[in-house]
Formats: structure tokens, C-alpha cells, sequence
């Protein structure tokens, strides 16, 4: 092979090797993507031997190689001072957010790869030390959303002021001045959430342009912390979906596999994440709005108790349901996002005056664990959620990641939830009966999109017909049916009803057990479309997720493993739900899971340590670069042209 | 919109006035026998064939119930509808509503609703009216509007 590594022979000639135009299209997936090759830009390709995340089969396939830009011209990387500056860009297996194997492959050639590390205190570490600057870190998140949103589309705007933000963080720290937790972290916000100045349309028509006049209290916190906002991501329709296909303008690409959807409702909040757009997320989760879109794009997900985040500047959905909730590449950034939002808000009634422990030091190193950290923890696997109609590869992997807990010391039992397949039409009736009473506000009136007419129905009719799209509309029928005179004891209250049963039901469960799992989802992404039809059938995806809702309880989703699909396997999440307000406990296990899980190298096509520059000119200027951070478990070898 | 408003229509709405827990039953037979399509569907992500879905079929009386009338529900919620929406939109309506049925056969006996997770009270602050500042903002959003007061075509109360 016409490789060599840059670290040993730096000087050497530079190869093209023959097989690198199908590498690119095989990662791009979608042909229209393969990039017009010609001097002087460069794509890089990085191996994939020694690396983790990637099934054996797709290296298989692949010859071991993942898809990395960098917008350097090749004298850069002619310096072994600068080789550094390096974007994964990949789509495909090279734009997974963290290493992701199948727990079932623990066990066989297992080897020792890193953890992933929390881009949060890593980057707070590299701007403390004076490694990086907000600046650059920021460069280099806006030059990889230009390179990556094409494709992806996980983003409806992108804030004009992220540089502006970075200097104002690199002016503090010249200043010698304290720096919130949160600075130099850039976070993308679900477009359901309020941000001041900046559009916040819940990717409704009726809201089109709409710019907030107020943060909502969660954006608020973070910006007060030093958190940038980058952008606003993409979404179902004020939340109603799972796919991120009712959108009203963009559909939003799972970057595991551009063909897929990536879960909803907080699609783009999950696929930014995924492919490291921003570092970690809001979303919103209803019914499962969180925990879905992470296991689809292998990231993690955190929905926190009912009422431990302000839902003021949430645009409401269905009140007794909604909670805002946070995406990360790693349990810790998931769980210190969600610090820096709780608390009690005199805005919000329903936001709770319980204490917000500290959870960051239940993010522990690796190295100071226990042999089994987990000693006694009781876990409790629901056994309606493992009963067939679940997608077998998904069945396997939730039983892997329970013996995963087992070696770490659990007591995994199976508990049953009688109620479990109730959850799902309670919901259904609950989300769409609250959603036609707070969605009653959007008349064209006060804000939005309005269309006039000659009296005043006609104009609520005429720009609510035409702001809201069609899920949005059925939603509003059929909860406007549900809470008919007559038909409210029928349903509405009825549902009610189910939930305090449901609520007793988990109850009992976390009496018996510390923390209970399940799968996230019943399947991994499905092909974009294929739901699109039928609500049934969507609907039904949601039952890992709703009853969780109904019991206001918090639950992280956090990858255990990959299933058959796509260019690279897919992503598949473990559910782990906790008691009320006991998030401590849900971060200390799902840390300690993600930290330990086992994983397989596999042998790639190419040797470990290589690296490929390929001529490329479709790229924006700036040079890529994340902030010396670039941590993927390889050295490298150049080849080009 | 009011929500008040609209309210109000429903209750004037007379065919949706009053239902006896009698014809609660009978929709719920209906609900099953009509919808075991759905329910299908349903089950094959929720395994457990719960004592709810099944053997409701036997008196079903599909006058009593009445389907959503999406028209009429459009109207109520104000929303305007295009003749296709509406062809679009029963079906699928239709099939949720059956699919909700089932929620009739539970046993909720004795049961109180909760109208949300675990709460817990009095966390609401004072009621006083307080100045927002960003007044402009908000006035920049409003389509249309005239010194301190909002621009509306006339209103015709045809209820």
C-alpha cells in the first residue's frame, strides 16, 4: 500500500492512492456528493484500524478508512508542527461523535481504547492553558458547519454572533478574569426555545421569522455560564414527531447514514451533536423527543425530572409532559449541561424548589474506579420492553448492556410494568388534547405569519390553516375531539387516569430497584420516508419513551452498541430511567457504563496510522482545526496526489 | 385565539352535549371492532394483548358513536381545511380516535386523574403585574398594530 506514517518519515513523497475517489463516495454515501477532484484543497482520510467505532463489517467494506477535511492547504501538513489541524468530517462512520462498539463484542479480542473524554472540561482545560482560544475553537465549529450542513441540514440558523461571542471570552481570559463553566462551549439550541433576537420558529410556518423578544430561562442560564449559542437546530413541528421530518422547511440527515432520519422531535439538536457541529445540545422531550433522536445518532441523551428545568421560553406542546433536555457526546457533558440549567424559576410554577446537587464529581476518571464500581446497584430490566416487535439487534444489545452492568457489579433483575402498553394511547390522548389548547395561541394575531381576511375567524382559520402543517393539524383535531363536551370523561380524564396507574407501576419498579432499562427505541433509524404515512406506525416507536413522560420521571439514553445498516452499522441506545429527581444516581451509572464499556478493534484494511490527503475544492476558507483536541486514537500517514 | 371561544362553540354544539357511561361503553365496543387494524399494528411493538383489546365486539352499535366529523372539529379549532386536507386527514384521524378506544376497556375504577407527575405545591409567586422591558421587541412582532392597540379585521360574533 502506498502509505507511510508522516510521524516517522515526514519528508517523504506523497502517493495517490488508487483506491481513494471510491473511498470518498462510499462515505458521502449519496453520489451528488462525491467532491470535484482537483488541487490545490485536500481531503484527508484517516484509518479506521485501532479505531472502535466502526463496525468490522464496514471496515470490512471500506478498507478501514475514515473521511477527514481539512481545509489547510498541504503545506500545513508538510510541518509536523501543524498536522494537528484537522477536521473529521466524514459522513457516514467517520462523523460518529465517540467511540461506539457492541457491547456483545466485549468479550472477544477486547483491547484497551480511551474513554471518551468530556468536550466540556477539555475545552476549558485548553483555553485555561492557553492552547487554544475561544476564537479558534470557533472557527472551526462555523468552518464545520459550512462543510457538513449541506448534507445534514440539522440546523434552521446560525447565530451571526458566535465569533463575536469567542473574543468576548478570549477578552476575559486576557483579563484574567473568572470564566463561567460553561465558556468557550458552544451549544445548539432546538428551535423551540426561546432565544432573544434570534429566530425561534419551532420550525412552524406560522412562526417563520419570529425572533423572541426574551431567552427562555434554560438559554438564559447558559449564556449567563459562557456558553455560545450557535445556532438553532431543527425539529418536528412544535415537537410532533419522530423523525424530524415534519419540519416545516428542512429535513434533517442521520450523519450515520444521509438515507436515514434521525429521530425526532429533537432531530437536529441529536444529529449536530452526532457530528460535532457543537458540542452538546438542548432539546425538548414530550414523549421521548430526547432519548430517541440520541440513540439514533449514537449520542447521548438526558431528560431530565418534570419540573427540575424551567419551561419558561419552551414553547409548550403539552404542558404536564414537556421538559427541556440535553445532548452530549458523553454522559458528563450531558449531565453538566444540565447543572448549569436547573433550578427552581419563579417564571415557571411547575419548575421545582428541590436542590441541584452537584453532579460533576460522579464524573470520575476511569482509572479510579473500583473493580466492580457498581457493587450492589439494583437494576431492574422491564420486561415489556424486550417482548417481540422489538427489532432483535436492538433486543441483543440491551441484554449485553445488562450484563455489562452485571460485570460492573449490578443486580440486574427483569421487573414487569402491567401498565407498560398503556402509556402509549394516554399519551397520544394527553399530548394531543394539551397541544390543541396551547397551540390555540398561534393566531396571527399578536406574532407569526398572518393572513388577512375580511373578519376576524377568517383570519385565525386562514393563518392557522396555512402556518401549520399537517401533523400539527391533526394533532389539534383530533386533541379538540378528545376534550369535546361529553368526551372529556372519555378520554382526556380517562388518560389521566392511566397515568396515575402507570405512575404506581413505576413506583413500585424503583422501590424494588435503584434504576430501571430498557431500550430506547424498538428499532435503530429507519429510512427517511418510510414512516412518514402512517401515524400508526410512528407512534408505536414511541413506546420505549412515553411512559416516562407520564410518570415525570428522568431517564438518560447512551449508545450500548451498533445493529446491521447504513455504510457503518447503526447506533443503538440503552435507556436508563432513575427515581424523581435522582439524576445523580442515572449520571453515576451511565458514566461509569460509558467509561467501561469494553471495546474491539478489529483489523482495519490499512495499517494503523495512516492518513490520506485528497485534493478537494469545495471547501470554505478558515483553517480547520478543534482546538488541538483532535483525539482520534491514530497517528497518521499522508498521501495525495 | 380565546380558548374561551372556542369553548364556547363546543358546549352550543348539541350532538356532542351529553354521553351517558352507557354509550361510553357501546363507543368502546365499537372502538375495538372497528380498529383491529390498528390495533394490529399496535401490538406488534407492545406485545402484551392486553385484556383491553380483545372480546369488546359483540353489541356494537356504530350509531351511537359518532366518528370526528373533521369539518366540524376543524371549525372549532379555527382552523381552515382544503377539501384534500380533509380527505387526507379522516382516514388518519379516524384511525387514531379508534386506535384511543381502547383506553375505555381499563379498569380506572376509583382512580384519581393526575393532571401532571408528582407535584409539589405552592410555588407560584405573587400576582402583580410587572413591567417587561423589551417592549419594542414585542410590538415588532405584531403584524399589524396601531399605537398601543392591535389591528384586527372587524369581528362578526356568528355564534
Amino acid at each position: 500500500m502506498c502509505s507511510f506514517s508522516i510521524r516517522k518519515s515526514p519528508n517523504s513523497s506523497f502517493i495517490f492512492p488508487k483506491f481513494a475517489p471510491l473511498l470518498v463516495r462510499h462515505c458521502l454515501t449519496l453520489p451528488s456528493l462525491v467532491p470535484i477532484l482537483k488541487p490545490p484543497r485536500f481531503r484527508v482520510v484517516a484509518s479506521l484500524s485501532g479505531t472502535s467505532w466502526v463496525s468490522q463489517a464496514s471496515k470490512e467494506k471500506y478498507g478501514g478508512w475514515a473521511l477527514i477535511e481539512d481545509e489547510a492547504p498541504l503545506p500545513h501538513w508538510k510541518s509536523k508542527k501543524k498536522w494537528r489541524n484537522v477536521v473529521i468530517t466524514g459522513v457516514g462512520s467517520s462523523l460518529s461523535s465517540r467511540p461506539i462498539v457492541s457491547a456483545a463484542s466485549s468479550t472477544i479480542d477486547a483491547a484497551t481504547v480511551s474513554p471518551p473524554q468530556s468536550q466540556i472540561l477539555s475545552t476549558r482545560r485548553s483555553l485555561l492553558s492557553g492552547e487554544t482560544t475561544a476564537s479558534e475553537i470557533a472557527k472551526s465549529y462555523l468552518s464545520r458547519i459550512r462543510l457538513t450542513e449541506p448534507q445534514l441540514k440539522c440546523f434552521l440558523h446560525i447565530s451571526e454572533n458566535v465569533l463575536k461571542d469567542a473574543q468576548e471570552i478570549d477578552a476575559r481570559i486576557a483579563r484574567g478574569e473568572e470564566l463561567g463553566p460553561l465558556a468557550g462551549v458552544f451549544i445548539g439550541v432546538k428551535d423551540n426555545i426561546c432565544t432573544e433576537g434570534m429566530p425561534s420558529t419551532a420550525a412552524s410556518r406560522i412562526l417563520e421569522h419570529y425572533r423572541p423578544p426574551f431567552d427562555a430561562t434554560a438559554v438564559k442560564k447558559i449564556k449567563e455560564l459562557g456558553g455560545i449559542v450557535v445556532g438553532k437546530t431543527n425539529m418536528d413541528e412544535f415537537g410532533m414527531g419522530s423523525t424530524t421530518e415534519a419540519s416545516a422547511f428542512q429535513v434533517t440527515a442521520n450523519p450515520w447514514d444521509l438515507t436515514r432520519v434521525p429521530g425526532g422531535s429533537s432531530g437536529g439538536s441529536a444529529a449536530a451533536v452526532a457530528a460535532r457541529q457543537c458540542m452538546v445540545s438542548l432539546g425538548s422531550d414530550t414523549g421521548g423527543s430526547v432519548r430517541q433522536p440520541a440513540s439514533f445518532c449514537g449520542v447521548v441523551g438526558l431528560k431530565p425530572t418534570y419540573g427540575r428545568v424551567s419551561r419558561f421560553g419552551l414553547m409548550a406542546y403539552a404542558s404536564s409532559l414537556d421538559v427541556i433536555g440535553c445532548f452530549g457526546s458523553t454522559v458528563a457533558d450531558a449531565g453538566m449541561l444540565l447543572h448549569a440549567i436547573s433550578g427552581y424559576d419563579r417564571f415557571d410554577s411547575t419548575s421545582s424548589k428541590q436542590d441541584v446537587p452537584e453532579f460533576q464529581s460522579q464524573f470520575l476518571s476511569v482509572d479510579s474506579f473500583e473493580s466492580k464500581p457498581l457493587k450492589g446497584v439494583k437494576v431492574g430490566l422491564i420486561r415489556e420492553t424486550l417482548e417481540e416487535g422489538v427489532d432483535c439487534g436492538v433486543r441483543s444489545a440491551t441484554q449485553e448492556a445488562a450484563s455489562h452492568l452485571e460485570a460492573l457489579g449490578c443486580l440486574v433483575t427483569e421487573v414487569s410494568l402491567p401498565s407498560f402498553s398503556l402509556g402509549l394511547p394516554a399519551y397520544y390522548v394527553i399530548a394531543s388534547s394539551e397541544s390543541s389548547s396551547n397551540l390555540s395561541r398561534y393566531d396571527g394575531v399578536r406574532y407569526g405569519n398572518q393572513v388577512m381576511a375580511e373578519e376576524l375567524n377568517k383570519l385565525y382559520e386562514c393563518s392557522r390553516g396555512e402556518g401549520f402543517g399537517g401533523e400539527v393539524k391533526m394533532r389539534i383535531l383530533m386533541g379538540t375531539y378528545a376534550l369535546s363536551a361529553g368526551y372529556y370523561d372519555a378520554y382526556y380524564k380517562r388518560a389521566q387516569q392511566v397515568r396515575t396507574i402507570i405512575r404506581k407501576d413505576f413506583k413500585a419498579a424503583l422501590d424494588q430497584n435503584d434504576i430501571l432499562i430498557s431500550p430506547a427505541a424498538p428499532s435503530a433509524a429507519y429510512k427517511i420516508g418510510e414512516k412518514k404515512d402512517d401515524p400508526l406506525a410512528m407512534y408505536a416507536g414511541d413506546i420505549m419513551t412515553v411512559n416516562v413522560n407520564l410518570a415525570g420521571l428522568p431517564a438518560i439514553v447512551l449508545p450500548c452498541g451498533l445493529v446491521e445498516g447504513g455504510p457503518s452499522g447503526l447506533p443503538v441506545g440503552l435507556q436508563i430511567i432513575g427515581a424523581a429527581f435522582d439524576e445523580e444516581k442515572l449520571l453515576k451509572v451511565s458514566h461509569i457504563f460509558e467509561q467501561t464499556l469494553k471495546v474491539s478493534p478489529g483489523k482495519g484494511g490499512l495499517e494503523e496510522g495512516t492518513l490520506v490527503v485528497l485534493p478537494l475544492d469545495d471547501l470554505g476558507g478558515g483553517r480547520g482545526t478543534l482546538g488541538g483536541r483532535f483525539s482520534m486514537s491514530t497517528s497518521f500517514v499522508l498521501v495525495t496526489a | 385565539m380565546a380558548t374561551r371561544a372556542f369553548l364556547a362553540v363546543i358546549s352550543s354544539s348539541p350532538n356532542r352535549c351529553f354521553i351517558t357511561p352507557r354509550m361510553i361503553k357501546n363507543q368502546a365496543s365499537a372502538f375495538s371492532s372497528s380498529s383491529s387494524s390498528s390495533a394490529l399494528q399496535f401490538q406488534r411493538h407492545s406485545r402484551k394483548p392486553h385484556r383491553i383489546s380483545r372480546s369488546f365486539s359483540s353489541e356494537t352499535n356504530s350509531s351511537v358513536l359518532q366518528p370526528p366529523d373533521i369539518s366540524s372539529l376543524a371549525k372549532t379549532a379555527r382552523i381552515s381545511l382544503t377539501p384534500a386536507e380533509i380527505e387526507e386527514y379522516e382516514p388518519k384521524i379516524r384511525q387514531v380516535i379508534d386506535w384511543f378506544g381502547q383506553l375505555q376497556q381499563v379498569d380506572v375504577n376509583s382512580v384519581e386523574p393526575a393532571i401532571r407527575a408528582d407535584m409539589e405545591g405552592g410555588n407560584l409567586r405573587e400576582d402583580a403585574p410587572e413591567t417587561f422591558e423589551n417592549r419594542d421587541s414585542i410590538r415588532a412582532s405584531i403584524p399589524s398594530f396601531d399605537e398601543a392597540y392591535l389591528k384586527v379585521p372587524k369581528v362578526l360574533n356568528k355564534e
